[in-house]
């Protein structure tokens, strides 16, 4: 059973998973459960939370039978944009200085380990790809999305940090996003 | 500024979630009348989309998947709720838990004003776990043993079932030897009492089937 439906394209996989099978479910953990692990660590900061965030994230998707919105983009889009819900609704429940400090730490690659399949070497060049296209972003406007999506920081929060107009923050936020959809179309072309 | 140009300048903190709650419900009741804003939101989403994808990437540490499924295992093993039941009740917090709305109005009228004790059934995974529900005289303590100590900012939180609806009750947390002792509101007009995990604060819907189950 597990061999065919290692085969199954992710839309597939879900609805097995939804019908409660286990095995589908393993799978769309060996496929998603190492960047939601990494979008986790990223956010909450320290290993143990990240586990938490991951296991409940994951089983709320097993255990309430969570529909897949095909509309709201990829299988990968959609479980991790739960992982990030999950991590933002933890992070938020902290104290706001540690947030920051956590927020502003940038992970390195020293838990990196073990072998590289085919497909973890594809995730790790995708994360170099859009990293790059993140990195082109004047500083200013790279900051303000890194403090929203992954600090979970409102934008009047923001404006406090950084001592500027909310309508400024707005903006950076918006040019932001506008400038990396131009570099990731520009990047596919 | 118009209406119109106010929430458009919130395009891109809506879709990096930092718009408060109130900002948020907002700016969705816009977008339900605009399709200006709309289309800005569809045409800058995929960039919002691919942030989650831009951090190092790290392995999980291999004692998650252990975890995560040893659970998923422990739910096959446990018939879920909603087919353990009787059919009403199961349909009735099958509807609430997955769907997470109030539908219907029927409530069953069960039990009295008698004193009595049940037992409680407790998910497999916490296989040293145990309770009951103590009712007297229209009151009712909820009794739990050997129950797991919940870490990242979760607690155990009580639900009353009165037909269709799961109404929220006390969160709390275990002490020594994994025990609890929840005193509840009547429940002689219940259907049962049940037991999730949610975050600190508690939650207005169950966000998992019930881990103690207490059908009355």
């Amino acid at each position: 059973m597990a061999q065919d439906i290692r085969d199954l394209a992710d839309e597939e996989v879900m609805q097995l998973v939804q019908r409660g099978d286990a095995r589908a479910f393993e799978l769309l953990y060996d496929r998603h459960g190492g960047a939601a692990y990494s979008l986790a660590y990223r956010i909450v900061g320290r290993q143990g939370p990240a586990e938490d965030v991951v296991q409940e994230a994951l089983l709320s998707i097993w255990r309430s039978r969570l529909r897949y919105d095909q509309t709201r983009g990829s299988v990968r889009t959609w479980v991790l944009g739960i992982v990030h819900n999950r991590a933002i609704d933890g992070l938020r429940r902290m104290a706001v200085h540690d947030r920051r400090r956590e927020t502003l730490d940038i992970a390195d690659e020293r838990h990196e380990t073990g072998e590289r399949t085919d497909v973890e070497v594809a995730r790790r060049e995708e994360a170099r790809g859009v990293r790059g296209a993140l990195e082109t972003l004047p500083p200013e406007q790279r900051r303000a999305l890194e403090l929203a999506y992954f600090g979970g920081f409102t934008q009047t929060q923001i404006a406090e940090m950084l001592d500027e107009p909310v309508g400024t923050v707005k903006g950076r936020m918006r040019l932001g996003l506008e400038k990396m959809r131009r570099e990731l179309v520009e990047g596919m072309a | 500024m118009s209406d119109h140009e106010r929430h458009r300048e919130d395009v891109g903190a809506y879709l990096l979630g930092a718009l408060n709650d109130i900002d948020r419900r907002a700016f969705e009741r816009h977008l339900r009348g605009c399709d200006e804003c709309r289309e800005e939101v569809a045409r800058l989403r995929p960039a919002a989309d691919v942030l989650p994808s831009s951090v190092v990437q790290l392995d999980p540490p291999p004692g998650l998947k252990a975890r995560l499924m040893a659970e998923v295992e422990g739910d096959s093993n446990v018939t879920p709720l909603g087919r353990r039941r009787p059919p009403m009740r199961l349909v009735a917090v099958a509807a609430v838990l997955l769907v997470g709305l109030v539908v219907g109005v029927g409530v069953a009228q069960l039990g009295g004003d008698e004193n009595r004790t049940v037992v409680a059934t407790v998910d497999k995974a916490m296989p040293r776990a145990g309770g009951s529900l103590e009712i007297a005289g229209g009151r009712a303590t909820l009794r739990l043993h050997d129950m797991p100590a919940l870490g990242g900012g979760r607690v155990y939180q009580t639900w009353i079932q009165h037909g269709d609806r799961m109404v929220p009750a006390m969160t709390f947390e275990v002490g020594a030897g994994g025990r609890g002792r929840v005193p509840l509101p009547d429940v002689s007009d219940a259907d049962g009492v049940y037991v999730t995990r949610e975050p600190r604060g508690g939650a207005q819907v169950p966000s998992e089937q019930p881990i103690v189950s207490v059908p009355l």
